[in-house]
């Protein structure tokens, strides 16, 4: 059985209607209403391709206030998760990505009865100002293989190797896919252009089941949620929230606009004259 | 490779009937339906029957699904009156065909195949899953191969490929599987009809009062005569709770030999003044002062929106006893009066702050289309091919008799059958078409709908002319007024049928189904014996580029259709009679825009046709 867990993130709902701003601007985060961050939503459907095609167990993990809850029901649906648990307590606040990482780490090994968990999945980064390093250090923290910009997902049960393809960038070349295996457990950013092949019938019939015992138990999803505090989860105080922070936000400046250095040219009109006369303005363009 | 027993392909009624009786048998069944949900893609008029034949027994629908389908099922309404309007202008003749609806009937409910195929979907797969198979949607089969060791191998474009034993073809009237594997020549115009529908809104209890039916009751309204525009068919408005379907259904063949656009025929029944005043609503319409600034414009917009919904909603519950008894015990209102009073207070809202008008038309919510099968023109008469069974629409089987529509019943019918022959040949491992296709045949041929595609049932022909008494026969001055004389006696039509029987029903089609029978008697009658109705207004549909906005479309960049003759006869037609416009002439050829296409199939014949790949193509939502 493969051990599975997914780390999500409530993030603001940016869609027209549901954000809010305070009259300076800021973000009220108080009145936006929170939804699971699009990244994570993506890593679910990473963890629910392994329990359709591997018969894997789910433990979904998440670190917020306590109406964080409202994505871990979202994270259920797509899931079906086995167990879910919320990291919550006043000391967390202020967290950097490190004290992040170490309220994350912390809760992953007590993750379906303190069972090893073979694979965690988490997203490619938050979309409310995160840097991408929350992924990277709660797996060095873990001990774990790290495997970013993940587009596949395959594991040898034999070998308890997983077989993964990435999304490799290399300045001049774009979408070099990578295949990497790497021995059990190990840490997978998914890519954002991740998206599961369920390429048989019985992969079909599985999702299909499996979904919809998911919608079921999102609609119950309080019994599936363990709620945990500093005390319970049993972190160091140190190393968690503001005290177990090292970074420091100095100041934020907007990136100036850069000045562009071509000119652009209007043309009015939807007549054939005037598509006409942009021909001979693209052809050295394109030959 | 993977293994089934069964693959069946199409989720319409039929499939999803089959694929429950399989599985009810203990029989593992995959279906595999292209729409992106079961039910997205299915179009009926329709009249979901249950029928206790005299001689023979049909499978019901609840013989598939069980004793509570009529109290779970989504059914719309069951239909208690059933009538026939005869039109001229603004003249119409009206008469009761109730017992002829009734006959042999345990009964007929309003459908919507959206709703009504998804519960199907839920209620199979259930059952299915039991035995290790169930429903795949999104996926289109393109291809099926027999190896050399006669494996059957199921190709698809979006799954690897697999082996079954054997496959039931409910792949609707434009059957892939029956083009492909050569198993039938597609149907030409003379054997199918196509059917136009438009789903129409209004209150629940509006629709009651119209046409003076209870809450626990519903209507069937059939229109001949001029609203045909000369064309041998029919109009229908079927009750469902909260909508009308309104269609149009016509030989295809006599649309081809005077193509007239399937919405215009459409639009000529809605503007039909009788018909008007059955659909008639009011609606709002939106004006935005368009000097305001934009940002003031969508800021009007966007309160607008939500104003207008606000009243719709309640609009809809206040005139629904449900919907009253809801908003009751939710709390939010205390009766009627206030609900009413919440009403007037938004649309005073409405006008006085907004500008907005209130006018006097109707609201169209759904355009569809489709070919229907006439079984007694074009069922397969081998409904199999090697280790395949054909069923329902894409075997060609339907009852189009009279003002009789039958497919669903008849397609649920197939599927049992189906369902037996192969499971007899999973146990004895024989699928050969001796053994399996053959038996099917037997059991499809001693079907008492079989018998109803074969012959004139001339029971139903004497309550169906009793049902016209009130016509003095005189008046019918055609040819026709003969025949109508002979079949009202009670001796001379025993032996009239018998010798119709004798002869078949391909010599005596063209006499019974002629324009005189569908156009020019009902015209007479209408003008000599009808009721004059004085239209309040007159309605104004939406055009065809309305319509098909209006509609839901997962687009495919690639055509589904291939266009091969470009300057065939066949495809001339074609600019005038594909529902959505999607041919037009260029350079003397005939081109195709294959994105509005609602795969009705009125172009299969003279096209390389296929489906859409799994999930692409249009979505009804009522169906
Ligand atoms: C306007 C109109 C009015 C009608 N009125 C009535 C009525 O009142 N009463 C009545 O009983 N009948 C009526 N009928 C007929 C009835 O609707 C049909 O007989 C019935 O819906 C046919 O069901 P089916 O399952 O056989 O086919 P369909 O409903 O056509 O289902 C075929 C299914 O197969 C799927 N499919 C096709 N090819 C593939 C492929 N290659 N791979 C995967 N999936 C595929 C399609 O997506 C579709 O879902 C009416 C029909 C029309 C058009
Ligand atoms: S293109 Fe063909 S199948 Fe599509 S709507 Fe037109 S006639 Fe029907």
């Amino acid at each position: 059985m493969v051990n599975v867990a997914v780390i999500v993130k409530l993030e603001p709902d940016f869609s027209e209607g549901n954000v809010s701003y305070n009259p300076d601007g800021t973000l009220n985060r108080a009145e936006t209403k929170s939804i699971l961050g699009p990244h994570s939503a993506i890593a679910c459907n990473a963890a629910f391709y392994t329990k359709i095609t591997y018969g894997s167990r789910i433990s979904i993990g998440t670190m917020g206030p306590p109406i964080a809850d409202s994505a871990l029901k979202q994270a259920q649906e797509l899931t079906d998760a086995d167990e879910m648990n919320l990291y919550s307590d006043r000391i967390f606040a202020g967290a950097d990505t490190l004290a992040t990482a170490e309220v994350l780490r912390s809760g992953i090994v007590k993750m379906l009865d303190g069972n090893k968990i073979d694979i965690v999945f988490s997203g490619h980064r938050a979309s409310d100002g995160e840097t991408g390093q929350t992924g990277p250090q709660t797996a060095w923290k873990l001990g774990y293989t790290f495997l970013g910009n993940v587009i596949e997902v395959n594991i040898d049960l034999e070998r308890n190797y997983v077989i993964v393809k990435r999304l490799v960038m290399l300045q001049g070349f774009d979408g070099i896919v990578e295949e990497v295996e790497a021995p059990l457990p190990v840490f997978i950013t998914v890519d954002p252009s991740y998206s599961p092949n369920y390429r048989t019938i019985y992969q079909r019939l599985a999702f299909a089941k499996y979904r919809k015992e998911a919608i079921a138990r999102a609609n119950n999803y309080k019994q599936f949620l363990k709620i945990y505090d500093s005390k319970s989860l049993g972190v160091d105080p140190k190393f968690v929230g503001l005290p177990g922070s090292p970074t420091i936000v100095y100041r934020v400046e907007k990136i100036p606009k850069a000045k562009a250095s071509r000119k652009a040219q209007l043309i009015e009109g939807q007549d054939i004259d005037a598509i006409k006369s942009i021909v001979p303005k693209l052809r050295p363009i394109v030959s | 490779m993977e293994t089934f027993d069964v693959a069946i392909v199409g989720g319409g009624s039929t499939g999803l009937a089959a694929l429950k009786h399989l599985s009810d048998l203990g029989k593992q069944a995959v279906l595999i339906e292209a729409g992106p949900q079961v039910g997205t893609k299915n179009v009926s008029g329709g009249i979901l029957y249950s029928k206790r034949p005299r001689n023979g027994k049909v499978h019901n629908v609840e013989d598939v699904y069980g004793s509570d389908f009529e109290a779970s099922a989504p059914l719309e309404r069951h239909i208690s009156k059933y009538i026939l309007h005869a039109t001229s202008g603004n003249k119409i003749f009206t008469l009761d065909l109730t017992p002829a609806h009734e006959y042999q009937t345990n009964f007929g409910y309003s459908v919507l195949l959206n709703k009504l195929n998804s519960w199907f979907a839920s209620v199979a797969s259930e059952s299915a899953e039991k035995q290790g198979g169930g429903i795949v949607t999104g996926v289109h089969v393109r291809d099926i191969q027999w190896s050399n060791e006669n494996k059957t191998l199921i190709h698809t474009d979006e799954l690897e490929e697999f082996q079954v034993k054997a496959i039931i073809a409910a792949d609707g009237v434009n059957s892939e599987i029956a083009y492909l594997t050569g198993a039938r020549q597609k149907f030409s115009p003379n054997e199918v009809y196509q059917g136009v529908k438009v789903v129409i809104r209004l209150p629940e209890e509006t629709i009651e009062e119209r046409f003076e039916i209870d809450t626990s009751e519903g209507a069937a309204h059939l229109f001949a005569g001029d609203v045909t525009l000369n064309h041998i068919g029919g109009g229908f408005i079927y009750t469902n709770r909260d909508t009308l379907s309104l269609g149009a259904v016509y030989h295809y063949e006599s649309l081809f030999s005077k193509p007239t656009e399937p919405s215009t025929l459409v639009n000529a029944l809605i503007q039909n003044p009788f018909v008007s005043e059955l659909i008639k609503d009011e609606v709002i319409t939106i004006d935005i002062d368009r000097e305001l600034s934009k940002e003031e414009q969508l800021r009007k917009r966007f309160a607008l929106t939500k104003l207008v919904k606000t009243f719709e909603e309640l609009r809809y519950s206040c005139y629904s006893s449900s919907g009253r008894t809801r908003l009751i015990d939710s709390g939010k209102f205390k009766n009627f009066e206030e609900m009413k009073a919440k009403l007037d207070s938004i649309r005073q809202e409405l006008i006085e702050k907004y500008n907005t008008k209130f006018v006097t038309n109707y609201v169209e919510l759904e355009y569809s289309a489709k070919l229907v099968p006439d079984g007694k023109r074009c069922r397969m008469k081998k409904p199999y091919h090697r280790n395949i069974l054909f069923v329902g629409d894409a075997a060609g089987r339907g009852i189009f008799i009279g003002p009789r529509i039958e497919g669903l019943n008849v397609g649920i019918d197939d599927a049992v059958r189906a369902s037996l022959a192969i499971s007899r040949s999973i146990d004895k491992n024989n699928f050969a078409e001796d053994y399996m296709g053959q038996y099917y045949t037997s059991l499809v041929e001693q079907s008492p709908y079989t018998r109803d595609m074969k012959e004139i049932d001339k029971e139903y022909l004497k309550i169906f002319l009793e049902s016209t008494k009130s016509i003095p026969k005189e008046i019918v001055g055609s040819r026709y007024g003969f025949i109508f004389k002979i079949m009202s006696s009670g001796k001379l039509r025993g032996l009239a049928v018998g010798i119709a029987n004798l002869l078949g029903y391909e010599k005596i089609l063209p006499l019974v189904e002629s324009e005189e029978t569908y156009v020019q008697v009902p015209i007479e009658v209408a003008l000599k014996l009808g009721k004059k109705i004085d239209p309040s207004y007159t309605p104004v549909p939406p055009s065809i580029e309305e319509r098909v906005a209006r509609l839901r479309y997962n687009d495919d960049p690639i055509s589904h259709i291939i266009v091969r003759e470009p300057e065939s006869e066949f495809l001339r037609k074609l600019v005038v009679l594909c529902p959505t416009r999607c041919y037009y002439h260029e350079d003397n050829k005939v081109m195709l825009q294959h994105e509005g296409c609602i795969e009705c199939g009125s172009c299969a014949k003279g096209t390389e046709w296929r489906h859409p790949r799994g999930e692409k193509g249009v979505i009804f939502n009522y169906g």
